[in-house]
């Protein structure tokens, strides 16, 4: 198992109430990460706190569960917590189930708004300070590097980023539908709820440049317009600033309609019949529904924008499904990289020593070879014997160590060395379970068979797996 | 338009040795793979739109303008032989349908436009098999500078007028799912291009085509009258009610600011009757009357 771990809480597994418990601010993030590395089970680490997590990614100096243990512990402190209250909220993951977790995060398939934008820079963020402090290290910042260049890929390759998730910015979008690009247009603003005012913040960062507000009370016009950066007009002038708006926010309290057909149909003809756009979100609604019939009118009410945003958030869900299959090759391909970062020098290590033995045997056959006059029969028995010696080295500390094997140990070594030798296990079975199976007759035979057999051959030749290797270690000893 | 009609049943100067060689010059490989190519981009542009694959719109535009190039190469090939685009009917539509693909890929720089890609490619590879595989019927005869400047002025108008449908056509379908409500819609998930630059564009377009297929009228009118034949023909009525649609929706855009879907709809009614003038030029031609 690769050393990664994470542990953290989330909005899947905690309510806000304990998290904000759990939170960092941003300045307390580096005193943090110096707390979490001091122990001595964490070698790497990083740490995110925002709205809706807190996590910490580290790599362990040895085993990842004793680094689990020693950070949940050491957060849970530092946060003056206690280790109950938060004990549900908590979770942790090791080796190729941490780096999928990290990388779903970064592809915000871990997020309450699939595909959300946010996570991916606060990610960056902070591994910044990470990196900035020198608590990640190379392992972490591989990973991370990668959970960045999945995030990517999930992005540009899936659909799981597209199409608006609130409110606002669905009508954001519809307004881009019909305007293209938004810089240069008016918007109207009618009414002062709460939704038209979050609606025309929208509008503003999207490139709108005035914004007209108007209300019944103009005290209320003016306190918006101020919020906002916009400009309060008097209410008896609608007509006339329907008809310079693009874009018209509606959220009046008014009972009746106040944009009716008869209305904005004189409006669309003063602007010869430019494109509007109105947003009605006032319950009971502003606008007559018959205003949408008008040649170049676009009327939208707030049912209608909860229906896009409930479409897009299906849509986004679908497209995590192929979001989720990057993720998972792309872990797969890391976990292979992690694997061979490990085993690459375990092999060039054998390779080089297995050469080194049989370099030094060839030498010595080769200098008797040279030096005595020999028969050709004598020429073969020293290239048999050769080959018996290099076959002795080689296997001679696998034999020790086989034999010198406790009962636990005994059972992983065989297997890997029926596995590395590539040895038929059906030569060998249990021999307790054996003993237990079959008559009498038949396990003395077998017993008569395993002690005739050569001591160094028949661990790997003839003998079940652990029982034997037990007993031949007894022998050998 | 009026005259083009006429350069194919009535013979008035070129040899017939000459007009025999060049309806027997075949189309060059060049043809044979754009028509293909035509043919993969609409396919694409297709899986674009319906299946949602982005990879799919750019591989349709790219194969849209290798299909381009080779159809242009084909083109500039039988000019070489002395094939001039307005030589034949057959001609005319493959310079028809090379204008109008140029037309609609730029438009594809500022629009990312697979909707009407759907629309286009599949008209392209219509028009392209239709003028090369229907039967050579009479040949044209008496040609005359005159004639010449007629066919490539209505031909340049005519497929301006095309890209301005084709974009009409998505703002129509954008505009309905907009309207509807149908949110659910592809028109509107996949719709690219904002309607209200669709509207312009289409306007610039037909702004632009309206002069020149003007011109060519006035030129066809002249060129039938020098010929001293009659003024009845079927197609006439037609071209002369796609001249006025085009015009209705320039003028009523200026007079009282009408544009959205009621210019959509005088374009598709003027591009309409001008398809009609083509397919009745078309049917005369290859099956005689």
């Amino acid at each position: 198992m690769s050393r990664l771990f994470v542990v953290g809480i989330s909005w899947r597994t905690a309510p806000v109430a304990i998290r904000e418990r759990l939170a960092f601010r941003e300045d307390e993030i580096e005193g943090a990460l110096d707390t979490l590395r001091g122990g001595a089970e964490v070698a790497e680490a990083m740490l995110i706190s925002t709205c809706n997590r807190v996590e910490v990614y580290g790599v362990a100096r040895d085993e990842p569960h004793a680094a689990i243990g020693e950070v949940r512990d050491r957060l849970v402190q530092s946060r003056g917590l206690d280790d109950r209250e938060v004990s549900d909220a908590l979770y942790h993951h090791a080796g190729d189930q941490a780096v999928r977790h990290v990388f779903r995060v970064a592809s915000a398939l871990d997020s309450l708004v699939l595909g959300e934008a946010q996570i991916l820079g606060q990610l960056k963020g902070a591994y910044g300070v990470a990196t900035h402090k020198g608590a990640s290290g190379p392992l972490l910042g591989r990973c991370l590097e990668r959970a960045f260049g999945v995030a990517k890929r999930v992005r540009t390759e899936t659909t799981i980023a597209r199409g608006a998730a609130n409110v606002s910015s669905v009508a954001v979008e519809l307004a881009a539908r019909v305007f293209g690009d938004l810089t240069g247009r008016t918007v109207l603003v009618v009414g002062a709820g709460k939704m038209s005012t979050l609606a025309a913040r929208h509008l503003r960062r999207a490139g709108v440049e005035e914004i007209l507000v108007t209300n019944r009370s103009p005290e209320r016009a003016e306190r918006l317009a101020d919020e906002i950066d916009g400009v309060a007009r008097p209410w008896d002038r609608l007509e006339e600033l329907l008809a310079t708006a693009d874009v018209v926010i509606s959220s009046t309290g008014a009972r009746e309609p106040i944009l009716t057909r008869p209305l904005l149909k004189r409006v669309a003809k003063a602007r010869r019949w430019r494109s509007m756009m109105i947003v009605d979100i006032a319950v009971p609604r502003d606008a007559e529904p018959a205003v949408g019939d008008l040649d170049g009118v676009y009327l939208f009410d707030i049912d209608d924008l909860e229906k896009v945003v409930a479409q897009n958030l299906a849509d986004r869900a679908r497209a995590a499904e192929d979001a989720s299959r990057i993720v998972e090759v792309e872990a797969t391909h890391f976990e292979q990289w992690m694997h061979g970062q490990r085993v690459v020098p375990t092999i060039r290590a054998m390779r080089e020593h297995f050469t080194a033995i049989a370099e030094a045997e060839a030498q010595k056959t080769i200098d008797a070879l040279h030096h005595k006059p020999m028969t050709p029969e004598q020429r073969d028995d020293a290239v048999r014997r050769l080959a018996q010696l290099v076959v002795n080295k080689l296997l001679h500390r696998p034999q020790t160590v086989l034999r010198e094997s406790g009962a636990g140990d005994a059972d992983r070594l065989v297997e890997s060395a029926v596995r590395l030798f590539d040895l038929d296990p059906s030569a060998f079975q249990p021999e307790a379970v054996k003993v237990d199976r079959i008559d009498k007759a038949n396990a003395e035979a077998l017993a008569a068979t395993a002690e005739a057999g050569d001591a160094t051959t028949a661990p790997v030749a003839t003998a079940p797996p652990a029982p034997i290797v037990a007993e031949a270690g007894k022998r050998g000893s | 338009m009026a005259g083009m009609s006429m350069m194919l049943d009535e013979a008035v100067a070129a040899a017939p040795a000459e007009i025999a060689r060049v309806l027997s010059v075949p189309p060059s490989p060049a043809f044979w793979a754009a028509v293909l190519l035509y043919g993969a981009a609409a396919t694409g542009f297709l899986i674009s739109f319906l299946a949602g694959k982005p990879a799919a719109g750019r591989a349709a535009r790219a194969l849209f303008l290798l299909a381009f190039v080779c159809h242009g190469v084909d083109i500039g090939w039988r000019g070489v032989l002395r094939v001039h685009p307005g030589a034949s009917v057959r001609e005319a539509l493959g310079f028809l349908a090379w204008v109008a693909a140029g037309g609609y890929l730029a438009t594809t720089v500022r629009y990312r436009a697979d909707l009407g890609g759907i629309v286009a490619a599949p008209l392209t590879v219509a028009v392209l098999a239709a003028a090369r595989l229907s039967p050579p019927g009479q040949a044209q005869a008496g040609l005359t500078s005159l004639g010449r400047v007629h066919i490539v002025m209505a031909v340049v108008g005519v497929a301006l007028f095309a890209v301005a449908t084709v974009i009409a056509i998505v703002y129509v379908l954008e505009d309905r799912s907009l309207k509807g409500k149908k949110f659910d819609a592809l028109t509107f998930k996949r719709g690219g291009a904002p309607l209200d630059g669709l509207d312009a564009l289409s306007h610039r377009l037909v702004l632009a085509g309206f002069p020149i297929f003007t011109v060519a009228v006035v030129l066809g009118m002249v060129w039938v009258s020098q010929r001293g034949s009659t003024m009845e023909r079927p197609e006439y009525p037609f071209a002369l009610v796609s001249w006025g649609a085009f015009g209705a929706m320039l003028v009523t855009r200026v007079l009282y600011g009408w544009r959205g879907r009621r210019s959509a709809w005088l374009t598709l009614i003027g591009f309409a009757a001008a398809v009609t003038v083509l397919v009745i030029y078309f049917l005369r031609r290859s099956f005689g009357g």
